[in-house]
């Protein structure tokens, strides 16, 4: 039984970790983000990508993928990112970048903007008006490079 | 149990921890195996991970909207743009040098309008300085340094760690496994009581109590890391607390109430320096920007 079992379950284990190898889509797991010209966070902005967009992988370049996106290519950070691959756990939520595609199953559970909105509704005092306006401000990206030039300062 | 009903489980299984996508294994699957067998397989196998599963990002954003709307509700926002930008440029330099440069709402950087020395990393990303913070740094390589700790306190999940694991069980049995995205009111309810409740966890956390000392050891030895990594002098962080050890001697609120003694951080800090140096010439240049960014 066990030798059998083996025999059966041995070719399905290849299969298996020839599609890891060849995983060609990933997800975009954060709300918003950028696929760039160059593989830098100040770099232009190429295409603008939502949560789950698909991105189709073109290349990797140490914690950045090479994409195309609607016809776009471009570079986007790792941790933007999950993979289509399946993962137990360890990576959810865990310290550091990289998510596993659980990570798209679970938006819009749980927390969810349904249960803010409940929240809110109860707690009518509270500052979220002042939330999204922290949130909406972002510096323009020539600004920040210029930040980093004149300080001597660097990013990935 | 028969052998082909429980092959297809033991592969299915076996190929989850190889971490592959069952999704697209259908057409190449050996006789005996046919692609329903594995998408249960693969449904109970991650049924049993989902159940017992950490806060997912998107969830972390709205506990630390939350959090950060109940500190904005206490502490007004000083609406100031040179400010603002600036203390966001500092911010994302030292945030894109974490081990965490993406969260699902990004990091975003405020200042508030109150004299205490203080500063807050709402879970997610949002971090709040206190008017009083900003005053009590005196270059922007000091600035950083506060940022590159709150920043390491967000990527160390350390707000989100102060929910109490009952609370998420509990959680978690009403939001299950399947893929419903909008609950029953009765759902809803609880759901938000346990929100709620979440949320005090994490604010008296962030607020009142502080977190373990361990925790603050960890933010500040990964914080010099940051700052290595941008460009800044981490020295700058033990220059901060050798002032804060003489200033904050006798002051009790904000900071000095919910972080430990600063002299404990400072032998932590110095233990741990890297042995980079930063350059001079860009530091004055960073110094005279800090200057005209922060005179209000
Ligand atoms: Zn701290």
């Amino acid at each position: 039984m066990r030798t059998i079992s083996i025999l059966l379950i041995l070719p399905v284990f290849l299969v298996c970790a020839g599609l890891l190898h060849a995983a060609e889509t990933v997800r975009v797991i954060t709300k918003e983000n950028a696929v760039r010209q160059q593989c830098k966070f100040y770099s232009p902005v190429r295409a603008k990508v939502r949560y789950n967009d698909p991105l189709t992988v073109l290349s990797r370049s140490g914690d950045w993928y090479k994409v195309s996106f609607r016809g776009v290519s471009g570079c986007i950070h790792k941790s933007a990112l999950a993979s289509g691959t399946y993962r137990l756990s360890g990576t959810l939520g865990g310290r550091g970048g990289g998510a596993s595609a659980d990570e798209v199953s679970l938006a819009g559970k749980g927390f969810n903007p349904q249960v803010e909105a409940a929240y809110k509704g109860r707690n009518p005092g509270l500052g979220y008006r002042s939330v999204d306006e922290i949130e909406r401000y972002q510096a323009p990206d020539e600004t920040f490079q210029a930040f980093l030039g004149k300080g001597g300062l660097t990013t990935p | 149990m028969k052998v082909n009903t429980c092959m297809p489980l033991a592969a299915a299984a076996l190929c989850i921890l190889a971490g592959c996508n069952l999704a697209g294994l259908s057409g190449a699957l050996p006789s005996g195996l046919n692609s329903e067998h594995v998408t249960l397989a693969a449904k109970s196998a991650r049924a049993v991970s989902v159940a017992s599963r950490p806060i997912s990002d998107s969830e972390e954003y709205y506990v630390g909207r939350a959090v950060a709307a109940r500190i904005l509700a206490t502490y007004p926002l000083l609406r100031n743009s040179r400010l603002t930008e600036y203390v966001n440029l500092v911010g994302r330099t030292v945030a894109l040098n974490s081990e965490k440069p993406n969260t699902y709402g990004g990091y975003h950087f405020a200042v508030l309008d109150s004299s205490e020395i203080n500063a807050f990393a709402c879970p997610g990303g949002t971090i709040l300085i206190t008017k009083g913070m900003v005053r009590a740094v005196r270059t922007e390589d000091e600035l950083a340094a506060v940022l590159a700790h709150e920043v390491a306190h967000i990527n160390h999940r350390d707000g989100i760690d102060a929910i109490s694991k009952s609370r998420w069980t509990e959680a978690l049995t009403i939001i299950g496994t399947e893929t419903a995205k909008t609950y029953g009111s009765s759902d809803v309810a609880r759901l938000t009581g346990i929100f709620e409740g979440s949320i005090d966890d994490v604010f008296k956390t962030l607020v009142v109590n502080g977190y373990g000392r361990g925790q603050e050891e960890d933010a500040d030895r990964t914080s010099l890391g940051y700052l290595a990594r941008a460009g800044y002098d981490p020295k700058a962080l033990e220059s901060f607390l050798s002032r804060l050890s003489v200033t904050g001697r006798g002051s009790s609120g904000g900071m000095m109430k919910t972080h430990p003694a600063t002299s404990d951080r400072l032998e932590n800090v110095r233990s741990s320096m890297p042995g980079s140096a930063a350059d001079p010439v860009m530091e004055k240049a960073r110094s005279a920007r800090f200057a005209e960014s922060t005179s209000f």
